[in-house]
């Protein structure tokens, strides 16, 4: 708590979820020639959205589970839509680490992009306004904007700055994205037509109270919204479009992907389909449980026998992401703070790999894990940042990607032995592919002769993958300071739930 | 007979559409008088004045009239209402930049003549009388007349032989449509007791009467031929290929939009009769899904923006069906916000293909590659008309579709708008595709870098700009549109 700030009441969650498409805005009067100038300001700026939600931070109040910084305008009132915000346990993480990630996805493109420097640093601004406002709306429609919000850019960076077959990815990307929120869009409508309201806490109050939804409404409009949401995540079987999307992305594209926008679809169910539709969750909670274990074992098997060091990461995603999902229709404390680790970890882990990989790539131009082996003796320091990243996405005991594991299977386990045993086996798994790839990648012997002149990383390159390593250790031996964090939502959440 | 005595609103009720016939005859006299045809600008600058003066007109309107309807004028042939306003609103705004754009596109075709802005005047005079006209000889007189118009526009180019075919065809089926119509209202007379005004065929009450659904129905299909509805659609993309661009451009917004406003007054007034909602749903549903497919496949963007129009033509019955169902919260107010959407959209992406097309040849998707490195303020204004055709948030197409969709299902027509969905789905496909090659593909080597005419940047701008400002603000365009549906009801 910092009590000067309080006082004057800062519209804190509006400069967070603002301030970087003000810096896009900015951009479109700089000099398309001025490079340097451009990457400076957005990354300046990128510092600014993380400095407001260091504030944000700051101000939230960790005793107190309900909605808090909340902003209420009328906004376009003839459609009753209101530019309604706020923040809670759920999101204050994830807008952390949205914020967090922003400004070292910056520093990384300096080298990498260099054709419509502008036009990229406008759309990664854009996007990062899209995914703070996804996480802190509380009107649907509000939420439904920022969320499609994210689908243009991405689809830009995707499709403009990606590898060779970026127009087929894009495309894959928007459209599955889209049939989703779609849906999505159709059941909000209806549920304004039932209940007369676009606001979130509203609307939550009336199903409960006056205007319920029976069981066949209930049914629909949860696939509706889970549909949009599973896309998002991905769930299997919907995820083919994510390794595409990942291997045609730049890096920065897939940091960001990876790191946070897949957060969106878990999120979403947290916020929005599992709280608005609680019986209908609960009816399809073995269905939805069973493609989630489905996920994390197919997506581990995928990984092991890629040869593409981006799509392997790429189907790790979908892994550790059935984790989240199997968290998040259990319904008990300790596996959902498991489930909101795990997706701040995610983002980390996954983040920082795509990050390292995309530094190999400026230097080697290829992807191919046949392509490299023996890197540890000509690039030390790469390496260990390297491993430290791997460790991390195994779910190594000290750094992060432990607690959230372990609380995760914990909750498998109880619901159901065989859950528990199965998401086990993809721990397993996961462990096995991981270190595969470290050795193939790193260790044996140097077979390509191109491999010994690799450059080392340069400080620039440390600079950015340093706060990841600290953010690990830190999430991995003191996960109290962020768990203490979501605890309140999460007793509020549950106790509600279970009325 | 009584003598011919005018009231004030009268007067003023028709000073729009006489603004724009003056202006229309004048330029073709001054065209007579100037043998050698030289003074180009003076023709361009005649006729926006005259769009500019029926503006003023309008506006006169908007103050001294109350948003009430002033009742019936000229004993039952047209009144005036905030209703009628928006419509004329939509027509005039723009014939004012169909005709900013016409100076540099036409001079470029070769074919800069006068009678092109006579005939846009001439159509869009008519257009306003139709938006406000109440009884069936005004409203088939408006429409007969800027049929005539329209159909020599579609013929413009008359060395071109694609030109003279589409202009062809369109001719025949509109005489057919005329037909229908003329047929249809024939009927709805003699069953009301020759009564011709909406509101006397109302007080009737023959409308239970099975012979008067199958006038209304005569009507209707007259009204879907004109505004592309499957299955009355088969003439609209050969037409609009071998049409010229802007005319295509004046064609798909302002006859479209006027013959809805006209339909959409018929059809409040009158109820339609019965099995009209029946109707109506079943042609909604197969234009949404036909229009969406057959654009799908379309390497021509002009083809592809016909069978759009015709799609965007199935959503815009939607709100027809609503008010028709009778639930009197919502009473279709999203048919005017939409039609005003779909203009600024579908000018913004006209305007972009007469930059690129010096006569009807190029408009391929192919043309478009690399657009957004060669003029990237054009390239971007069409993609924001891509984007709010398809319905993405924060353009006003998504407003429009938010409302059209969230009113079907209020009044219970869930499956229109699964429908609705379903099809804008398949279109977010085709709207992307010119986005890909403007963006993502390198332009080819025989590219011309002709700068684009200022007209046609300021439209595609001003549009562009109009689209994204009412998707982030369209509370008043909302409101108004809700209050002018309110009036026509009374």
């Amino acid at each position: 708590m910092i009590p000067e700030l309080e006082s004057f009441k800062m519209p804190i969650l509006s400069l967070v979820t603002l301030t970087p498409a003000l810096g896009a805005l900015l951009l479109t009067l700089i000099d398309r020639n001025n490079k340097a100038l451009i990457r400076q300001i957005a990354l300046m700026v990128s510092f600014l959205g993380l400095l407001f939600s260091l504030i944000m931070v700051g101000n939230f109040d960790a005793t107190v589970g309900t909605m808090q910084m909340e902003e209420n305008l009328p906004w376009i009132e003839s459609l009753g839509i209101s530019y309604h915000l706020g923040v809670d346990g759920f999101s204050v993480l994830l807008i952390l680490l949205t914020s967090f990630s922003m400004p070292f996805v910056f520093l990384s493109t300096w080298k990498a992009v260099d054709s419509r420097v502008k036009e990229f640093h406008i759309a990664l601004l854009l996007l990062q306004t899209g995914m703070i406002g996804a996480f802190v709306a509380l009107d649907l429609i509000l939420f439904y904007l920022f969320y499609e919000a994210m689908l243009v850019p991405m689809y830009l960076i995707i499709g403009i700055w990606g590898g060779k077959d970026r127009v087929y990815a894009a495309l894959k990307f928007f459209i599955y994205t889209m049939v989703g929120s779609l849906f999505m869009f159709l059941a909000i409508l209806y549920l304004y037509n039932h209940a007369g309201t676009f606001d979130l806490p509203l609307l939550l109050e009336r199903l409960r109270t006056t205007n319920p939804l029976d069981g066949t409404q209930q049914f629909w409009l949860f696939l509706a919204f889970a549909l949009s949401f599973a896309i998002k995540v991905p769930l299997f079987p919907l995820h083919t479009w994510l390794p595409d999307a990942h291997v045609q992305a730049p890096t920065a594209g897939s940091v960001v992907l990876a790191g946070v926008l897949l957060k969106m679809g878990t999120y979403g169910l947290l916020r929005f389909a599992i709280p608005l539709f609680p019986e209908a969750a609960m009816d399809l909670r073995e269905e939805f449980c069973w493609l989630a274990v489905t996920g994390i074992i197919f997506g581990a098997c995928m990984a092991l026998v890629q040869t593409d060091i981006k799509k392997l990461i790429a189907y790790s995603s979908v892994s550790h992401l059935g984790f989240v999902v199997l968290a998040c229709f259990m319904n008990d404390v300790e596996s959902l703070t498991g489930a909101i680790l795990q997706m701040v970890n995610h983002g980390l882990s996954t983040g920082m790999l795509f990050l390292m990989i995309g530094i190999i790539y400026e230097r080697r131009h290829t992807r191919e894990l046949a392509d490299y082996g023996g890197l540890a003796g000509v690039v030390p320091v790469y390496s260990v940042f390297f491993i430290i990243a791997v460790l991390s996405s195994i779910g190594l005991p000290g750094l992060n990607g432990f607690v959230g594991e372990f609380l995760i299977l914990f909750g498998a386990f109880r619901a159901d032995a065989v859950w528990g045993i199965l998401a086990a086996s993809g721990v397993v798994l996961g462990a096995l592919y991981m270190l595969k790839m470290t050795k193939m990648f790193l260790f044996g012997p140097l077979v390509h002769d191109a491999n010994r002149s690799v450059s080392d990383l340069q400080t620039r390159e440390i600079l950015y993958l340093s706060p990841f390593v600290i953010m690990m250790v830190w999430l991995g031996l003191y996960p109290s300071t962020f768990t203490k964090l979501v605890q309140p939502t999460l007793n509020l959440y549950v106790q509600m739930l279970q009325n | 007979m009584e003598p011919l005595t005018l009231s004030k609103a009268e007067i003023l009720a028709v000073l729009p559409a006489g603004a724009l016939f003056v202006t229309g005859l004048i330029q073709l006299l001054t065209d007579l008088a100037d043998p050698n045809k030289t003074s180009r600008q003076e023709k361009t600058h005649l006729a926006m004045i005259g769009a500019t003066g029926a503006l003023v007109a309008l506006a006169s309107l908007f103050v001294q009239g109350t948003a009430a309807s002033t009742g019936e004028l000229y004993a039952g042939a047209m009144t005036d209402d905030l209703f009628g306003r928006l419509g004329a609103g939509v027509i005039i705004v723009t014939s004012l930049f169909c005709t900013l754009m016409a100076g540099g596109y036409l001079s470029s075709s070769g074919n800069n003549r006068a009678e092109f802005h006579a005939l846009v005047s001439f159509s869009a005079g008519a257009m306003v009388l139709l938006c406000q006209s109440t009884n069936l000889v005004s409203m088939f007189v408006a429409i007969e007349t800027l049929s005539l118009a329209v159909y020599v526009l579609a013929g413009f180019f008359r060395q071109q032989k694609a030109a003279s075919e589409g202009a062809f065809k369109y001719f025949v089926m509109g005489a057919f449509s005329s037909g229908f119509l003329l047929l249809g209202m024939a009927i709805i007379y003699g069953l009301s007791g020759a009564s011709l005004s909406f509101s006397a065929i109302a007080a009737a009450g023959a409308s239970d009467d099975a012979l008067f659904a199958v006038g209304a129905l005569l009507v209707l299909i007259g009204f879907a031929f004109k505004v592309g509805v499957v299955p009355f659609h088969s003439w609209v993309p050969d037409v609009y290929q071998g049409a010229p661009t802007l005319a295509v451009g004046w064609m798909a917004v302002a006859v479209k939009a006027s013959s809805f406003f006209a339909l959409c007054r018929f059809l409040y007034h009158t109820g339609g009769g019965a099995y009209m909602d029946q109707i109506l749903i079943a042609l909604s549903i197969v234009t949404m899904i036909l229009g969406n497919l057959a654009a799908l496949n379309q390497q021509s963007l002009k083809r592809m923006l016909a069978y759009s129009g015709i799609a965007h033509s199935g959503y815009l019955m939607i709100p027809l069906i609503v008010a028709l169902s009778g639930d009197d919260i919502l009473i279709g107010a999203s048919l005017p916000f939409y039609l005003c959407a779909y203009a600024g959209t579908t000018l913004a992406a006209f305007g972009v293909l007469t930059a690129l097309s010096k006569a009807t040849d190029k408009d391929q998707l192919g043309d478009l590659n690399g657009l957004a490195k060669s003029r990237p303020l054009l390239a971007l204004g069409f993609t924001v008309a891509l984007i709010s055709l398809a319905g993405i948030p924060l353009t006003a197409g998504f407003i429009g579709k938010l409302m059209i969709f969230r009113d079907a299902i209020g009044a219970g027509f869930v499956q229109l708008a699964v429908i609705g969905i379903l099809t804008s789905l398949v279109s977010v496909y085709y709207y992307l595709r010119p986005i890909v090659a403007m963006w993502f593909r390198d332009p080819r080597s025989s590219f011309d870098l002709i700068p684009a005419p200022w007209g046609v940047q300021f439209t595609v701008g001003a549009c562009g700009i109009a689209t994204i400002v009412f998707g982030i603000f369209p509370d008043w365009l909302v409101e108004l549109s809700r209050i002018s549906v309110e009036t026509i009801l009374g």
